[in-house]
């Protein structure tokens, strides 16, 4: 008997969560109330899929802004933090301790200066998002091979071209992880502040129906939440694949005796 | 012959010298103050010489590498590279090789060997078929798609240096290019470093930390003091060419091995 692979467990305890979705509720083992059953739900999300695609188209916007700001602004601000010695002892500190602390709260105050439209979500999630973009961005430039450096000056290259062709490369792979986990990030921050204080969005119908006691509109809402995070990730790896080849492609080994000249047997 | 020819000329000769140094010296601001980190260093590498120079740590045998590369300036003295000063790097002139394989991990192989050719915009057909063919020289052919992690140590170095030669510059420096390699791989390393350089006719300054190795490649053994770092002796190695891994067992090998080791290890 063969063991099964762990994608094929992984879709085998996916599948069991579903089974469970449905079936729990319908065997009164919980309330609908706490619990409706997925095919309730997936019902609820297609008879309102209007409601639903047009909040979805909301929270799209201010997501693809919010990341705008996060990514732009946090590769830049973390490029120069890392790159220059007396900003990054400088600032490095009061950011990383920064990090640690819940934005959240500071949500309030953003409603206060930008309203509670699109405007409060994109700047609180741009904010929410940049951190880790910045700081894994600093921190991908400070970690440089001092040797790459040295290697391309010893050729000849000017500082655009040592940015350009070895800063910005080696520094990828650091900035893709802090992009991912940023990009995460401001998605959360969005449907949090929209949950918070808002007219419209997919948060607030998570908020909105919850109110009223709906169950099955909630967990429609949670279901379309899941459903951009997922295609977030997917796109990330994509990405991730793509740029990194030296990094991912398959480690063959090379064997040196096929390169070492024949001749040298018989030294 | 060439070589016996080239050992018999004397220090103040300067016509057709590659590399010349002269009372060059180096002072860095430590923490306790200025240490003296060269002093008194007069060297004088005719064209197509291979010369190896050996030194305990700290004797400033790197920072004066770095400096025949353009890459670090001297507090005082001259370095003249191909009769020219060189105050910043310029790879027509000096390629180097360093000790870690500094190949960029994001390109492959024969993209590595052709970036000083990239960094100076030449076309593309050009720069490649250069790099295919300075793969060829390493015995790397048909290796060029490969990224660094797909090859062995030995073979990265191959690589590092055929990129060092891509711009076929008259100097070759080399900062222990094989330390971090196993002692088979060395060896065979050595032994093609010299069939490329028989080949290329290039000027070789090579750093080692292995007397065997220094006995084995060089022409003339430069052997460095620690702090400050200035030259304790020159020794020609006037052991026939192509060497052979046999000679390492002679008793002449074993003597000039020796001579460098007493003056290494006498040293407090």
């Amino acid at each position: 008997m063969t063991r099964p692979s762990p994608r094929a467990v992984r879709r085998l305890i996916g599948l069991g969560l579903l089974v469970l979705w449905e079936a729990v509720p319908r065997l009164g083992l919980l309330p609908e109330l706490f619990v409706p059953p997925l095919t309730k739900t997936l019902a609820v999300l297609w008879l309102d899929r209007s409601i639903y695609g047009a909040a979805l188209l909301v929270t799209l916007y201010e997501v693809a802004a919010a990341m705008l700001i996060a990514c732009g602004v946090g590769i830049l601000v973390g490029a120069v933090v890392g790159g220059v010695a007396t900003l990054r002892n400088l600032l490095l500190p009061v950011f990383s301790s920064l990090y640690a602390v819940p934005i959240v709260i500071l949500y309030p105050i953003f409603t206060a200066w930008f309203g509670i439209g699109s405007e409060s979500k994109i700047a609180f999630a741009g904010v929410y998002g940049f951190f880790p973009v910045m700081l894994s961005t600093a921190a991908g430039i400070r970690t440089i091979d001092e040797q790459y450096l040295l290697a391309a000056r010893s050729m000849g290259a000017t500082l655009p071209q040592l940015i350009a062709r070895v800063i910005i490369p080696a520094s990828i792979p650091t900035v893709l992880a802090g992009l991912r986990l940023g990009g995460a990030l401001t998605i959360i921050g969005v449907v949090v502040s929209e949950m918070l204080t808002s007219a419209s969005g997919i948060g607030y119908l998570v908020t909105m129906n919850r109110t009223i006691l709906d169950s099955p509109r909630v967990f429609a809402a949670i279901i379309v939440v899941l459903a951009l995070s997922v295609v977030f990730d997917i796109i990330v790896r994509a990405v991730e694949r793509r740029t990194l080849v030296w990094q991912t492609a398959g480690r063959r080994t090379a064997s040196p005796e096929a390169v070492m000249p024949a001749r040298l047997a018989t030294v | 012959m060439q070589h016996m020819a080239q050992l018999s000329l004397g220090q103040e000769q300067s016509q057709g010298a590659a590399v010349e140094v002269r009372g060059l010296g180096h002072i860095y601001a430590g923490r306790d103050g200025a240490v003296p980190a060269l002093t008194d260093i007069d060297l004088n590498v005719p064209a197509g010489r291979f010369v190896v120079i050996v030194g305990p740590s700290g004797c400033g045998k790197t920072s004066l590498l770095m400096m025949l590369a353009g890459l670090r300036t001297q507090t005082s003295g001259t370095i003249l590279v191909d009769g020219r000063s060189i105050a910043t790097p310029d790879p027509s002139r000096v390629g180097v090789v360093f000790q870690e394989a500094s190949l960029y991990p994001w390109l492959t192989a024969v993209e590595n060997v052709e970036f000083p050719l990239v960094l100076k915009n030449a076309p593309r057909d050009e720069r490649r078929a250069r790099a295919e063919a300075m793969l060829n020289l390493v015995g790397l052919s048909g290796f060029g798609g490969r990224y660094p992690h797909e090859l062995s140590g030995g073979m990265k170095q191959r690589v590092s240096i055929a990129r060092g030669l891509v711009q076929d510059p008259p100097v070759l420096l080399m900062d222990e290019p094989f330390a971090a390699l196993d002692e088979q791989t060395r060896m065979t390393m050595g032994h093609e470093l010299l069939r490329i350089w028989s080949q290329t006719s290039k000027t070789v300054v090579f750093i080692t930390h292995s007397l065997t190795e220094a006995v084995y490649l060089a022409d003339e053994v430069i052997v460095m003091s620690a702090r400050p770092g200035r030259i304790l002796d020159r020794v020609p190695i006037d052991l026939p060419r192509p060497r052979t891994y046999q000679m390492m067992a002679t008793d002449v090998f074993g003597a000039l091995r020796e001579r460098i080791w007493h003056q290494i290890r006498d040293v407090p």
